[in-house]
C-alpha cells in the first residue's frame, strides 16, 4: 500500500469512528476531512480521550503528551497525518 | 497590613529572594523566577511603548506558557487589568470579549495574533508575547490601590452576552493570602495548574506559588480532560498541591487508573471546587492518599469564600461533603425566602460579604453590599453549610459554568431554527450539554452546520455535546417549555 492509500484508510476509519461515536451517525454526511473538530465542539474534552484510546487500539499508536495539540486534533486530516507519521516511525 | 499591596508584587518579591528557583515548569515551558520576572519586565516595556496605561484592559490570549504568564504580570505592572482568553476560543468570542471589556490591546503569541482580522475594528494594538532579545526591560511598576481592577474573568451570561467579573488587587490578595496560610505553602511546593487561566481556580495555583517562590506546573489546555495524561502529569511533575473541579478527579479515577498506582509521595493536598463531588469518589480518594482534602466553594464573583476540610466523619454520610464555613476573611450567611438569616437546619440563599467580593461586572454598576450567590444552602448544626443547588437555570458541565439561555439565544439566531432548548443531561462525569432543536419546515440544517453557526459566537465548552433534532418540544399544562420533561426523557 502506498503512503497515500495508508493515510486515506486511516482517515476513513477515523471519519467512521467520529460519525458513529460523536455525531449520531452523521445522517447528512456533513463530516469531512477538514471539518474543524475542536472549534465546533465535536471533539470536546471528554471524547478526545475516547478518540485517543481508539487510535491506540485501532492503529497501535500511542499519542505522546506533546502531540495532543490543537494542531494535531483540529481535523480528521491532521489526525490522519499524525497517526500515519507515528505509525511509520514505529515501523522503521 | 503586611505584605505586598499589589498582586504583581508577589512575583517581583519572589524573584528578588530566589531568582534561580523554578517559577513555571510544565509541557508548555519552564522559567526561573529571574527569567519570568525579566520577561514580564520586557513585555511591560513593549506595552508601555504602545500606550498601555493605568486602568486600561489588555486581552491576554494564549496557551499556558511562561510567556502568557509573563504577559499577565506585565499588564499588572502598568496598573492595567488583564483579561485572559482561552487559547481554543473562536475569534468571534475574542472580539466580543474585547468589546465588552473595552480593550484596545491584544497580547498573544505570534501564531494567534493574525487570526483576529484587521478589519474587526476591535483590538487595534497587537503585541506578541514571545521574548524579544534586547528589548528594554521596564523595572518600574505602578503601586496599585486595593480597589483597582487586576483582572476580568468572563463568564456565561443569562442574557446571551458574557459578563466580565472584575476582580481587584485586594480581592485576589485576600484569597491568595488565605490559601497560602491554610495550605502552609512553601518554596518546595509544586502546584498543579489544571484549570484554564480564564477560570478562577487558576488564581490559587499561580499566585499561591508566586507568593512563596514555589513552582506552578500548568497542564496544557488540550490534555485537561485526557485522564491518562493527567495521572501521568501528577506523578511525573511530583505535584504537591492539586486543585481541580471534582469531575476531573472522577475522570482520572475512572479512565486514567488514578487509584491503580500508589498515590505520589509528593502529594500533600487535594483541593476541589466548582461542583458537588459524589461522596463515593471522596471515600476512595481518602483511602488512596493521606493528603489533606479540601472542598472549596465560591462563585467567580467572590472566589473561594467557604472551605471544608474532609474528615473521617464526613465519609460515612451519603451526601457530598459540606462546603464548610467562611474563609478568605469573608462573612457568609444564608437568607431564607422571607428575608431572615437562616438558623441551623434551615435553607436559604448564600450571601457573602468581605474582602473577596468583586468590584462588579465590567461596564455595569459597581457591586455594593453583600453578594447574593444564587446558590441554595442548608445551615448545619455547627453553623457550616451544605450545598443544595442553584436558584436559577445555571448549570455546570465539566466544571464550566454555563447559562443554557445563552446557548439557546445563540441557537435562535440561526434563521432555520424555529425553537430550541438547551439542558444539561447526566450526572458527574457523564454530565453534558444537550440542545433540542425544532427546525423550520423544509429545513435540512445539519448537526455540523449548526455547530458552525454556534462557533461564531460561543467558546467550545458552550457548544452542546449533543444536538437532537426534534419535531416538537415538550410543554407543560400552561404551555411553557417543559425542560424537566426533556431531562427526564433523556436521562437513563
Amino acid at each position: 500500500m502506498t503512503a497515500m492509500q495508508e493515510r486515506e484508510e486511516i482517515a476513513a476509519k477515523l471519519l467512521a469512528f467520529i460519525r458513529n461515536s460523536f455525531l449520531a451517525g452523521d445522517p447528512q454526511g456533513e463530516l469531512t476531512g477538514d471539518t474543524p473538530l475542536l472549534a465546533l465542539g465535536i471533539l470536546n474534552s471528554l471524547n478526545t480521550a475516547t478518540l485517543i484510546a481508539y487510535t491506540q487500539e485501532e492503529f497501535g499508536v500511542k499519542v505522546p503528551l506533546h502531540d495532543v495539540s490543537p494542531e494535531n486534533f483540529k481535523s480528521v486530516d491532521s489526525l490522519s497525518s499524525m497517526v500515519h507519521e507515528r505509525r511509520s516511525t514505529a515501523d522503521a | 497590613m503586611t505584605g505586598p499591596g499589589s498582586l504583581h508584587d508577589l512575583l517581583i518579591e519572589s524573584a528578588a529572594r530566589t531568582p534561580g528557583a523554578l517559577a513555571v515548569d510544565g509541557p508548555g515551558g519552564t522559567a526561573t523566577y529571574a527569567e519570568l520576572d525579566a520577561r514580564a519586565g520586557a513585555l511591560a516595556g513593549v506595552l508601555a511603548a504602545r500606550d498601555v496605561r493605568r486602568g486600561d484592559r489588555v486581552l491576554v490570549w494564549g496557551p499556558k506558557t511562561p510567556d502568557t504568564l509573563a504577559a499577565m504580570q506585565a499588564v499588572l505592572r502598568l496598573g492595567a487589568a488583564y483579561v485572559p482568553v482561552d487559547p481554543l476560543s473562536p475569534v468571534a468570542r475574542v472580539v466580543t470579549i474585547a468589546r465588552e471589556a473595552g480593550a484596545r490591546v491584544l497580547c498573544a503569541p505570534a501564531d494567534l495574533l493574525p487570526r483576529v482580522p484587521d478589519d474587526a475594528g476591535e483590538l487595534p494594538v497587537r503585541v506578541g508575547t514571545a521574548a524579544r532579545p534586547g528589548a528594554p526591560v521596564r523595572t518600574t511598576r505602578v503601586l496599585t490601590g486595593r480597589d483597582e481592577p487586576a483582572y476580568i474573568l468572563f463568564t456565561s451570561g443569562s442574557t446571551g452576552t458574557p459578563k466580565g467579573v472584575t476582580i481587584s488587587h485586594g480581592n485576589a490578595l485576600a484569597f491568595v493570602r488565605w490559601a497560602v496560610t491554610e495550605l502552609a505553602a512553601s518554596p518546595e511546593d509544586r502546584f498543579a495548574n489544571h484549570a484554564s487561566l480564564t477560570f478562577d481556580l487558576s488564581v490559587l495555583d499561580i499566585y499561591a506559588a508566586f507568593s512563596v517562590g514555589a513552582t506552578v506546573c500548568p497542564v496544557p489546555t488540550e490534555v485537561a480532560q485526557v485522564a491518562t495524561r493527567l495521572v501521568d502529569f501528577l506523578h511525573r511533575h511530583r505535584i504537591t498541591v492539586w486543585y481541580s473541579v471534582p469531575s476531573v478527579l472522577a475522570l482520572m479515577r475512572r479512565e486514567g487508573g488514578l487509584l491503580d498506582r500508589p498515590a505520589p509521595g509528593s502529594l500533600r493536598a487535594l483541593l476541589f471546587a466548582g461542583e458537588p463531588f459524589a461522596i463515593h469518589h471522596v471515600r476512595e480518594l481518602a483511602a488512596w492518599t493521606g493528603a489533606r482534602m479540601l472542598n472549596l466553594y465560591g462563585p467567580t464573583e467572590t472566589n473561594v469564600c467557604t472551605c471544608h476540610e474532609v474528615r473521617p466523619g464526613d465519609l460515612t454520610r451519603g451526601v457530598p461533603v459540606p462546603i464548610g464555613r467562611a474563609c478568605s476573611g469573608d462573612r457568609v450567611w444564608a437568607r431564607t425566602s422571607d428575608g431572615r438569616t437562616a438558623g441551623p437546619g434551615e435553607e436559604g440563599e448564600l450571601l457573602v460579604s468581605g474582602p473577596t467580593v468583586f468590584l462588579g461586572y465590567w461596564g455595569r454598576p459597581p457591586q455594593r453590599g453583600p453578594y447574593a450567590t444564587g446558590d441554595r444552602v442548608r445551615v448545619r448544626a455547627d453553623g457550616s453549610f451544605d450545598y443544595l443547588g442553584r436558584n436559577d437555570g445555571q448549570v455546570k458541565v465539566r466544571g464550566h459554568r454555563i447559562e443554557p439561555s445563552e446557548v439557546t439565544a445563540a441557537l435562535h439566531t440561526h434563521p432555520e431554527v424555529l425553537e430550541a432548548a438547551v439542558v444539561a443531561l447526566g450526572d458527574g462525569l457523564d454530565r453534558r450539554l444537550a440542545a433540542f432543536v425544532h427546525r423550520a419546515p423544509g429545513s435540512a440544517l445539519g448537526n455540523i452546520a449548526l455547530r458552525r453557526h454556534l462557533a461564531r459566537s460561543l467558546p467550545p465548552q458552550m457548544i452542546p455535546d449533543e444536538v437532537h433534532f426534534v419535531d416538537e418540544l415538550p410543554r407543560n399544562d400552561r404551555g411553557k417549555l417543559d425542560l424537566a420533561a426533556l431531562v427526564a426523557h433523556h436521562n437513563p
